[in-house]
């Protein structure tokens, strides 16, 4: 084959360079496309070539559609298939055109040709039309009845893409229960094993809607089917097998007869040289022995000589994925792997990745018989390789110390780590120490001897400084220079880049000022003034409070700073052993590779920032529709944040607004957002409802704001700042300084009062006519409200008191405002808005 | 949990697209139309740093469109490349392989089985490479790629891997272009069962194949991993060994195969009631086979039998943790006298027969970045100093088993102040092929051949021994 136009080695897509060229394309190919001269096939050939190369590096050739379906008449089987993967790929942008194609697809799916029958109704299944289902029914009925098994095969994922596309023209035309018959019935395994994959798909999709499809999909596990796929496991490819064991294990047998059965059925598959059919073996064997203990760790043992053998052949990238499972094991069940640690030892090419994992299953089968030989293990790594891994290594060596007290050489070891003299094995060193006194205080002796020595010029990783301090503030009567070292380090106050050092600096100033008063008390002094002045909040609070501390009662002071401690006896896990089950139920799958169980990574609420973003995309300025479904959502969607402190609201809101406002101790920033707001005003002058930010990011903002809520039904005489917010304690200082100006009494809908049960109804409610809830309380039937509201031009505030009978739906109204000129207007609004509630 | 691809793409190391392949829409198509005004709204009301930020988190999401670009800018451009074959962005999961200059990238948005993607990498590289040829290269995929995407479509539907056989494969889809099986206008020779292989049910072997001589090769080919202290003592030491098989048989012929392995000449000894006879015998830690061995009879009769394909392919994979027969022993001193000189000195000993010989030995012994001047005297090959890879390098063509010839070389070092952290010292690696040896004392006690018509085999045996990582602490 002529290789593809080597002048497009790499052009980008946008490069318009290949404009030309597809013109060229398209006018030759017009010409061809009548003509039956001898030899015209392989000219077609290399034409079609270069569409394709084009479509591969990205240039847009969707304009020679309707060309390429001309030529695609032809007996050819290769210009078929070309021209097959062309419709497939642009047949989605091009609904209009794709329906060119469908002619001869479908005269396709009836060739004589078997092969040509199959590829013509993966094609026709592939276009990815959704209005063009309708087209595919017939030829896929055809297909699944086919006389030949490889267009079986195909139209059983056939189906499965129909269903994608349109799901309820897959179930009207009764497919699920076609394919349910093939595969109980065809004589093929790979029909069958594709039947089941789309089966699996399907009804586990509709389960959630249809109880005949959660009914179905029970069916899939019933022992009946079970059985039918053991039984026929040999004929399955690799990968189909793979299938088929995962539906097993979830298949739950009656008594651990059958369990045995199974698993002496299944035993042979630990030596398939395919490893995603050994996972899948050892999760069935995994999972069916999870109740009989006994058995369940002999299945360990059992399963041992296969994974080492996996980890040990095959890439870089395929071990990884099974020593991810082989890790997952090893955590689980440190004692059975204790006899190998030998395989968990690092070569010196292997990949990080791997090393780490390795690293992380030597410290789990850590014992008193191994740990001599796995430490001698990890000292090696410490000394000769990379720094990360000679980090991770220290790591390991610490764990290890931190899981086995009696082991005291190793404590010698670590220690020994800080007179070697390279920067990042004292920097890791220091902080594992540290750790290591928390637990075990009693190897304080050794450890200080050795730390004293260290020049805290040495160290500048912020962790191992502040580690480092540490032990010279709770150590401070064991170490003889260490006011000496920490006035030093005081002096050195302004250099210090990271708070957390600053911090620790602090209260190991105070610690050996408590111990050591007379040679400690210049740089004490020295560390309170510098931590006063300190730029940073938390900095300056603890010097201030040491201060005071110390000057209201020294003793008291050392109770706090200085109490007798308690060592630690466990750290704490970071993933909970509930987690880790999850993680062990998804064995074989990216669950056990994170490391975290599948709804983390797969639903969208768990994405984090994407989720969001894509919420943002969905989303377009100035058409927000207006109906109160949408905004009620919003308000919902809300909830948290109104849980939220006022305080912290307001702040969110100011930062969302405007930078400058975040700063100012009350928001009064509203001339500026009120300005801003002017220009949107036409566009969103019948927006009832305001958007708020989610709580934390304030992106949502740039579409909430100048969309100051007003009520539908009456003019907009009066404009409310959808971002109002005050703290509660100017409230309350305001409400002291106005005078009541107006005072009402008005009812409520009785469907609103049954509303009150929920304390936030009420507030979500009216904060979505731009009015506030500053406070609530109160038992039934009587309720307090107190709300705040704000001119959308202009800084005149609205304060309300709002009492609510829920039995009698009396409701009294006191506003006071300084600007009195629409103390009328605003009660309308409020009353309107009220009265809104619980009808809505 | 099954592997649904979303798409697979093979990239070259620039990051330029060589082929693409979409299986799903989940993950989006390259032509998706980017909702681009929110982001400039962005602009108009943020601080430009705020935007930076709020853009960031919204180029990600652009990115989803195209998966390519995501793969590149978060995987490609950032010094992450190296540090996991398994990466997040987006919602979507990358797996990605590298294989000579290309990528190979698999894109999913559900939580798939990570071992059966890799395995599917692996696969259908092969299968590529039997297709060119050997090779596979950026070159490779270029001249081909009309026909990668043939194959792409056969082995994978909708995601699921289907069909990756290559004798099946290259029944109808062959070099020249695709031959369809079914049409009797373009076919030389008819092919009768072909469907049924199109799909797997017959399996590995096609029915009807006439050779003129009846041949079987077989070669036993070890390769020994060892981590050994500086003191000498072996830290770690196994064998994974592989028995290849290249048939040339009429016929549907039945093998068997005995190996000196423990169980199963105890089995047999059991089965035939009578002592086991004397001699070595191995105990293999763990066995897999090839598809064709029939695993019941394994289990039960402790025996291999197959009916093989035809061709080339692996027979079976071994493991061997004890009774390893190291072929070398390596003894370094290396000395470092002050700080810009030192002393080394290498000592191998090949510990097999006398008659045997190694060939192409190298062995690389790390030294300093900061060599400048180094000096030599061999007693046996040829040594150099090789500044890239910082290394001694000792190649010795042929080296007789029973010898221990020595290096013995100084090396000047150029005094730095900038380096002041001492050297890490690397182990000293070591590369060799060793014919007719097996380091597990593995031996093919008998290959039977049965097939019906009763033809004679000619039988061929090879072992050789290789170094896998071969690393010695200095």
């Amino acid at each position: 084959m002529a290789p593809p136009v080597q002048s497009h080695r790499s052009p980008s897509p946008s490069q318009p360079s290949g404009k030309g060229e597809v013109s060229d394309l398209k006018t030759q190919l017009r010409q061809l496309a009548g003509s039956r001269a001898p030899g015209t096939d392989d000219t077609k050939r290399e034409l079609f070539k270069k569409v394709i190369s084009y479509m591969t590096i990205g240039i847009d050739v969707s304009s020679v559609f309707s060309e390429m379906v001309m030529c695609s008449a032809t007996s050819d089987i290769v210009l078929k298939k070309m021209c097959y993967l062309y419709v497939g790929n642009y047949a989605k942008h091009n609904p209009d055109l794709a329906l060119l194609t469908i002619n001869f697809l479908q005269r396709d799916c009836k060739d004589e040709d078997p092969m040509i029958r199959g590829l013509a109704l993966r094609s026709l299944c592939s276009l990815g039309v959704a209005n063009l289902v309708e087209y595919l029914v017939g030829p896929l009925g055809n297909g699944l009845k086919d006389g030949n098994s490889y267009v079986r095969m195909v139209a059983a994922v056939g189906v499965l893409k129909l269903y994608h596309l349109s799901a309820s023209t897959c179930l009207d035309a009764d497919f699920p229960p076609l394919l349910k018959q093939l595969m109980l019935k065809d004589k093929d395994a790979q029909v069958v094993a594709n039947c089941l994959t789309s089966l699996q798909e399907i009804w586990s999709l509709e389960a959630s809607t249809s109880e005949e499809a959660a009914r179905e999909r029970e069916m899939l596990l019933s022992k009946p089917v079970v059985y039918y796929f053991l039984n026929r496991m040999k004929e399955f490819s690799e990968w189909a097998q793979c299938i088929v064991l995962e539906l097993v294990s979830k298949y739950v047998p009656v008594d651990s007869e059958e369990i045995f059965d199974i698993m002496n059925l299944l035993e042979d598959r630990l030596q398939h040289a395919n490893g995603a059919v050994v996972l899948a073996t050892i999760k069935v064997f995994l999972h069916m022995t999870l109740s009989m203990t006994d058995v369940h760790q002999q299945v360990y043992e059992r399963i041992k000589a296969p994974l080492l053998t996996l980890v040990s052949s095959g890439s870089p990238e395929q071990s990884y994925a099974v020593l991810s499972h082989l890790h997952l094991l090893v955590m689980r069940a440190p004692y059975i792997f204790s006899s190998d640690y030998k395989h968990f030892y690092c070569q010196y090419n292997e990949p990080f990745y791997v090393k780490k994992l390795k690293l992380d299953m030597l410290t789990a089968v850590a014992n008193e018989s191994n740990t001599y030989e796995i430490v001698t293990e990890l000292c090696e790594y410490v000394a000769n390789v990379d720094i990360p891994m000679a980090r991770e290594s220290i790591r390991a060596v610490g764990k290890i110390a931190l899981q086995q007290y009696d082991v005291n050489a190793i404590v010698d070891r670590l220690l020994q780590f800080l007179e070697m003299e390279k920067e990042h094995v004292t920097a890791e060193t220091l902080v594992l120490v540290k750790d290591l006194l928390r637990k075990y205080p009693q190897w304080s002796h050794d450890c200080i001897a050795v730390v004293g020595n260290i020049s805290s010029k040495n160290v500048q990783e912020p962790k191992a400084k502040a580690a480092l301090i540490w032990m010279l503030g709770e150590y401070a009567q064991d170490m003889q220079d260490s006011p000496y070292i920490l006035e030093g380090l005081v002096e050195n106050w302004d250099e210090e880049n990271s708070a957390e050092v600053r911090l620790h600096l602090l209260t190991a100033v105070m610690k050996c000022f408590l111990r050591r008063a007379p040679e400690t008390q210049k740089a004490l002094g020295d560390a309170l003034a510098a931590g006063v002045a300190d730029f940073h909040q938390d900095v300056h609070d603890r010097a201030l409070l040491y201060y005071r501390l110390l000057k209201y009662d020294v003793s008291v002071a050392e109770r706090i700073v200085n109490p007798p401690k308690q060592a630690v006896s466990v750290f704490a896990d970071t993933q909970s052993s509930e987690m880790k089950d999850r993680i062990f139920d998804e064995f074989n799958s990216l669950s056990v590779v994170y490391q975290k169980p599948s709804y983390m990574f797969t639903d969208k609420e768990h994405r984090g920032p994407f989720a969001f973003s894509e919420e943002l995309g969905t989303l377009s300025i100035g058409t927000e529709p207006s109906d109160g479904a949408v905004a009620a959502q919003r308000v919902e969607a809300n909830d948290k944040d109104l849980l939220l402190g006022t305080s912290e609201k307001e702040e969110s809101h100011g930062y969302g607004n405007n930078g400058s406002a975040y700063s100012a101790p009350s928001y009064d920033a509203s001339t500026t957002a009120g300005a801003s707001q002017g220009n949107f005003d036409l566009v969103s002058i019948d927006q009832p409802s305001t958007l708020h930010p989610p709580s934390g990011f304030a992106i949502d903002d740039l579409l909430g704001l100048g969309m100051p809520a007003a009520p539908s039904s009456a003019p907009p005489v009066l404009l409310l700042n959808a971002k109002a917010a005050i703290d509660p304690n100017a409230f309350q200082q305001k409400w002291r300084q106005l005078p009541v100006s107006l005072s009402q009494e008005t009812s409520i809908d009785p469907q609103g009062v049954a509303g009150m049960t929920n304390p936030h109804a009420l507030p979500q409610h009216m904060q979505g006519h731009s009015i506030n809830c500053i406070a609530s309380g109160g038992q039934a039937p009587n309720f307090k409200f107190f709300f705040f509201a704000q001119k959308a031009e202009g800084s005149s505030a609205y304060l309300v008191e709002c009492v609510i009978n829920s039995s009698s739906c009396k409701v009294q109204l006191k506003i006071k405002t300084d600007d009195q000129a629409t103390s009328q207007a605003f009660s309308e609004l409020f009353q309107s808005a009220l009265s809104k509630f619980g009808s809505a | 949990m099954p592997l649904a691809a979303s798409a697979i793409y093979f990239l070259n190391l620039r990051g330029d697209v060589l082929i693409n392949r979409l299986y799903r829409d989940d993950v989006g198509s390259d032509n998706t139309i980017l909702p681009l005004r929110p982001v400039f709204c962005v602009f108009e009301v943020f601080k430009k740093t705020e935007a930076i930020q709020i853009l960031s988190v919204y180029t990600i999401e652009i990115l989803r469109g195209n998966m390519v670009d995501a793969f590149r800018v978060h995987i490609m451009q950032t010094k992450e490349l190296g540090t996991c074959p398994v990466r997040q962005i987006g919602g979507c999961s990358f797996f990605y392989m590298r294989i000579s200059n290309v990528y190979i990238v698999i894109v999913v948005s559900s939580n798939a089985n990570v071992a059966c993607a890799f395995k599917f990498v692996v696969e259908a590289v092969t299968l590529f490479k039997s297709y060119f040829g050997g090779s596979f290269d950026e070159d490779a995929i270029r001249n081909n790629f009309v026909l990668i995407y043939e194959l792409l479509d056969e082995i994978m539907d909708f995601g699921y891997p289907q069909n990756l056989s290559p004798e099946i494969l290259k029944l109808y889809i062959t070099q020249e272009g695709v031959r369809s099986p079914f049409s009797s206008k373009t076919a030389d020779k008819p092919v009768p069962n072909a469907t049924l292989q199109v799909t797997g049910a017959v399996g590995w072997r096609r029915e009807g194949l006439v050779y003129k001589k009846n041949e079987v090769f077989l070669d036993i080919v070890e390769s020994v991993n060892l981590l050994m202290s500086s003191k000498g003592s072996v830290l770690r030491c196994d064998v994974t060994g592989k028995i290849l098989m290249k048939c040339f048989l009429s016929g549907m012929p039945d093998l068997k195969l005995g190996l000196n392995d423990k169980i199963g000449l105890e089995k047999e000894s059991q089965l035939k009631s009578r002592p086991a006879k004397s001699g070595k015998t191995i105990e293999l830690d763990d066995v897999t086979f090839h598809q064709c061995v029939n695993l019941t009879r394994f289990n039960s009769e402790k025996t291999v039998s197959f009916v093989p394909p035809d061709g080339e392919f692996e027979l079976m994979k071994y493991r061997i943790t004890e009774g390893v027969n190291l072929p070398f022993r390596v003894l370094p001193t290396i000395k470092e006298l002050g700080r810009t000189r030192m002393e080394v000195n290498v000592k191998v000993k090949s510990v097999f027969g006398a008659k045997m010989f190694a060939l192409g030995v190298v062995i690389k012994i790390p030294v300093p970045k900061q060599t400048a001047k180094t000096s030599f005297q061999v007693t046996s090959g040829k040594a150099k100093y090789s500044p890239s890879i910082d290394c001694l390098v000792w190649k010795i063509r042929k080296f007789p088993g029973q010898t221990e010839p020595t290096l013995s070389a100084e090396v000047e070092l150029i005094s730095t102040i900038t380096e002041k952290k001492s050297w890490t010292r690397p182990p000293i690696q070591m590369e060799f092929q060793v014919p007719m040896f097996t380091a597990s004392g593995l031996r093919v006690r008998f290959l039977k051949v049965w097939e019906k018509s009763g033809y004679n085999t000619v039988e061929w045996v090879r072992y050789i021994t290789k170094a896998g990582s071969y690393e010695v602490r200095c």
